[in-house]
């Protein structure tokens, strides 16, 4: 197809784009523009306010229970996590390895059912091919379990650098994703992980990982971000060559790790 | 009154000139936010900036010129730090736990909005400064002089790059939504 037909084509499309109602921004910047002197108090008193609050901060690091309590995270590759407080329903994780360390545990009451978002509402859906053409790294799949094969869905997200997130879901079950696989790269912007609820420390490949429960922000194809789970399940965490992973799964960690070991190059 | 009047009155501090002009202005520069951001409330937040931004900075704009390419490099510069930022992540957070159901324009399939929105998934899988050029001249309507005043480049760097980036999209489209260029036609 030639550059001006497809140019054509592209303006017919695009004149069908339904925005949302352009709001009274006259009326707003005309507000804004005729409080200079308040807004200079309210950012004098802001100042202040935040100056006390830094102090009170400042103060309590000399408290060494909440200086311990404060700067503890764990770093992995982009990704920091802050370990939670145990809760008194804490049960043991029956799956830990004698390696592992368990840094704290509890159950979250959310409904898991409500995390679980519709796959075909992610943006930057493509091809497993695609995606390689799209990302300046190398995207790998586990080869374990075996019987896993390719994802049967690969998101590509601009998160100011490539991030890849590949899916695989029960062959019985479309719907229910069994396992995703998160390629984040260097200059992501979402440098904390949100609230993980389990986690314990483990080795990926000889390297510090962690093993945790929590959502992760996903662009919507309406534009929205949303903090979702994919799995019911617990999420690995590794960093190795300048990428950070982020493997979410059903499995117990010993298969968990077992299979972020094992991710090769695609052929 | 005409535009480069109302810019004279507002340059000369007269601030009931800037409402015009704000007006007749603030679709393009809250509609390229959108497209840049695909959230409403940031989107609103960067064309309200931007006027501000506007007026501050009013004494420097080069009055032989239109006010709108300027505005829109404006929003655009706005908008591309926006999407950096760490407000952004907290204010998506705020809004996942607000349960906000998505904008109930989405809802509707007809099938030319579904078009107009598949294309615009595909442009997002552009980098910024192509999804930068495509929204200025296709779902803006800008012309090239204009798309250049824009980005502040010149007109055959506009071209060039307008053509790299449609090879680019031509490629998204054909793997990822062939639908958009095949059957949809008649």
């Amino acid at each position: 197809m030639m550059n001006i037909e497809f140019e054509n084509q592209l303006r017919r499309i695009a004149n069908g784009m339904e925005y949302p109602r352009t709001p009274d921004i006259v009326g707003s910047v005309a507000t804004r523009l005729r409080i200079p002197t308040r807004s200079r108090s309210i950012l004098k008193r802001w100042v202040w306010s935040l100056t006390i609050v830094l102090f009170l901060c400042s103060s309590l690091m000399f408290v060494p229970n909440v200086r311990a309590a404060i700067i503890e995270f764990i770093q992995i590759g982009i990704v920091r996590i802050f370990p939670q407080p145990a809760e008194p329903t804490v049960e043991p994780i029956t799956t830990a390895t004698p390696e592992t360390t368990i840094l704290a545990t509890a159950t979250s009451g959310e409904s898991l059912q409500l995390l679980i978002p519709f796959l075909d509402q992610i943006a930057g859906e493509t091809k497993l091919a695609s995606a390689k053409e799209l990302v300046p790294y190398q995207i790998m799949l586990p080869s374990y379990p075996g019987v896993l094969g390719q994802p049967q869905h690969v998101y590509v997200q601009d998160t100011e650098g490539a991030m890849t997130i590949l899916v695989w879901t029960d062959p019985k079950q479309p719907e229910r994703v069994t396992m995703s696989l998160h390629f984040i790269p260097v200059g992501h912007w979402a440098i904390s992980k949100f609230a993980p609820v389990v986690t314990q420390e483990t080795e990926v490949n000889d390297q510090q990982a962690v093993w945790a429960v929590g959502p992760y922000p996903l662009f919507m194809k309406d534009g929205q971000l949303r903090i979702e789970r994919l799995i019911n399940g617990h999420v690995l965490i590794w960093a190795d060559g300048g990428l950070t992973y982020r493997l979410e799964t059903d499995l117990p960690l010993e298969e968990a790790v077992k299979s972020a070991e094992s991710l090769e190059p695609i052929p | 009154m005409d535009e480069s009047s109302l810019i004279q009155r507002a340059i000369n501090g007269d601030g009931t000139a800037w409402g015009p002009l704000v007006r007749a202005h603030q679709e393009a520069v809250f509609r390229l936010s959108y497209l840049l951001l695909g959230d409403p409330d940031d989107a609103e937040d960067v064309a309200q900036e931007t006027f501000l931004r506007a007026w501050k900075h009013l004494k420097r704009f080069d009055t032989t010129r239109q006010l709108r390419p300027w505005l829109l490099r404006i929003a655009s510069n706005l908008a591309s730090n926006k999407r950096r930022s760490a407000g952004r992540y907290i204010s998506a957070l705020t809004r996942a736990f607000r349960n906000v159901p998505p904008p109930p324009n989405l809802e509707d399939k007809s099938l030319q909005r579904m078009q107009a929105n598949e294309l615009w998934q595909a442009v997002q899988l552009l980098n910024t400064t192509d999804q930068q050029i495509v929204y200025l001249r296709y779902f803006l309507e800008l012309s090239v002089a204009e798309t250049a005043e824009v980005l502040h480049v010149a007109e055959g760097t506009i071209k060039s790059r307008l053509s790299r980036a449609l090879d680019k999209l031509r490629k998204i489209i054909q793997r990822d939504f062939s639908a958009l260029i095949e059957g949809r036609e008649t």
